[in-house]
């Protein structure tokens, strides 16, 4: 397997059907059990991640009025690249009526290592997003190594969010970027606000949110809670909004595959 | 009527033009309140303090300045630039602190250049002070460096007057600050001057300075509107 191939997750509805196509790379997808209606896809890492030199890319298509949830096994550490770097990179394209919840797990830049992620998002229409993203600079012990992210969002040809964050050891402890914090930990909902009224929550221009915690440890940062009820309110307004368009649609989700178990990985730091 | 373009940098900098820009602090006293100098005993955090914010949100908000004079120049739409402004300031007590600004000048601005200023905005319109920094720079024949530079000035003569109000601090010392801040404020004038469309603007986000912007917004014990 080249190690530049993008892995690729596709869920389309066809005829009724939920279908996924999926291409394997770093990363590779898994659909796994879920309730009725949606698409719940596991991102299994199929190699040592993540080392100097890797390009890890993540293509994720929803296709119009799907409900696709994807969820990590693992966290990922970023090892020490020794003068070297390694590249992640996510691009999302989610049709109008589809919603896409993605809870990352936490991603542990080691001393050493140093990282570029971008990420571009494309909403289409009446598309929502609820993303996470943590970020721990250092094991434990450790400081932590380079990190810098890039984020494009747009949403109808317009941009929604755009921000590059310097977090590289030397940049980051900077009053106005992280300070003193070790952990950066965001829940960010696109295509409808956050709803809680906590003091520090970022209100985009258009429709979408931003809560985002700056800590010393992940164990103070609370946002399941937050990613859990952003993930409730785009859900209702999808049913919503599927419901009042009342197509006809086919109700052949029943001759999907469905398992009971609706185990989730329970969230927590790899290797400590 | 015609004034020279040094003449309007000249006037559009000083701090008596009235547009309510006294109210403002450009993020200081927000920071100030999360114990940023350690209760004026760290002085010298504050001028690094204006230079993050020059590598940061005021290289955001000079880019949309210069993209702003471009695009008027060019006869292109301002909707696009004030998109790409919205979608680099997440936090939206900032957004409000920049419009509240962009009233005050465009109040001026009306008032100055009427029919050129009606041109660019509706009646009623509240854009952020770079739009109309832009376009007072477009009209008035300042270059895209001075309308880059003016916006950098702008941002570290506030910082520094404000700490006058917020710490014990020598007057002086504080204009030392700025003096000192001309070579950032240049560095950051290179880097957005040749800037001419939307996507191009400078996005690089400075986290802590958006928390401390919405906590400030929701507090009474303050002297500064933002």
């Amino acid at each position: 397997m080249s190690m530049s191939q993008a892995t690729r997750i596709e869920v389309r509805r066809l005829d009724g059907r939920l279908t996924c196509t999926f291409l394997g790379g770093h990363l590779s997808a898994r659909r796994v059990g879920a309730p009725e209606g949606r698409v719940r896809v596991a991102l299994v890492g199929t190699v040592a991640l993540l080392l100097a030199g890797d390009a890890v890319r993540i293509e994720v298509v929803v296709g119009r009025g799907v409900d696709l949830e994807i969820v990590e096994v693992a966290g990922t550490v970023a090892y020490d690249m020794r003068g070297g770097s390694a590249e992640w990179q996510v691009d999302v394209h989610v049709e109008d009526g589809g919603v896409l919840v993605w809870e990352g797990l936490p991603f542990v830049i080691a001393d050493g290592a140093d990282v570029t992620r971008t990420m571009t998002v494309v909403l289409d229409g009446s598309a929502c997003a609820v993303l996470r993203e943590t970020y721990v600079f250092g094991r434990t012990g450790e400081a932590g190594g380079d990190l810098r992210t890039s984020t494009v969002i747009a949403h109808d040809d317009r941009p929604l969010l755009v921000e590059q964050l310097d977090l590289r050891a030397g940049a980051r402890i900077d009053g106005a970027i992280l300070g003193t914090a070790r952990c950066f930990d965001a829940v960010t909902s696109l295509g409808a606000r956050i709803e809680t009224a906590r003091p520090g929550l970022l209100q985009l221009e258009s429709a979408g949110s931003i809560d985002r915690r700056l800590a010393e440890s992940l164990h103070t940062t609370g946002l399941s809670q937050t990613f859990r009820d952003a993930t409730a309110v785009i859900r209702r307004r999808n049913m919503a909004s599927s419901a009042s368009s009342s197509q006809s649609e086919p109700t052949g989700l029943s001759v999907l595959q469905t398992r009971s178990s609706t185990h989730r990985p329970s969230r927590r730091l790899p290797a400590e | 009527m015609t004034s020279s373009p040094q003449l309007v940098l000249a006037m559009l900098a000083d701090a008596r033009l009235p547009t309510g820009s006294h109210a403002h602090s450009a993020g200081l006293e927000p920071a100030v309140m999360a114990g940023l100098s350690d209760q004026g005993r760290r002085l010298d955090e504050i001028p690094a303090f204006a230079r993050s914010r020059l590598r940061t949100v005021t290289a955001t908000e000079a880019g949309t300045a210069v993209v702003t004079r471009h695009q008027w120049l060019a006869g292109g739409s301002l909707s696009g630039v004030e998109d790409a402004w919205a979608a680099r300031t997440p936090s939206a007590a900032v957004r409000a602190a920049t419009r509240q600004l962009g009233r005050g000048y465009l109040r001026l601005a009306y008032g100055l250049w009427p029919e050129e200023m009606a041109a660019a905005f509706e009646r009623g319109a509240v854009p952020p002070r770079p739009l109309v920094l832009g376009v007072i720079g477009a009209v008035t024949g300042l270059s895209s460096r001075q309308v880059a530079q003016l916006v950098g000035y702008d941002d570290v003569q506030t910082t520094a007057s404000a700490a006058l109000k917020l710490v014990p601090l020598d007057p002086i010392e504080a204009m030392r600050w700025v003096l000192q801040l001309h070579p950032d404020i240049d560095a950051m004038a290179d880097d957005v001057e040749r800037l001419t469309e939307p996507a191009e603007i400078p996005a690089s986000g400075a986290p802590l300075l958006d928390e401390h912007a919405e906590r400030h917004a929701v507090t009474t014990r303050r002297l500064f509107s933002a």
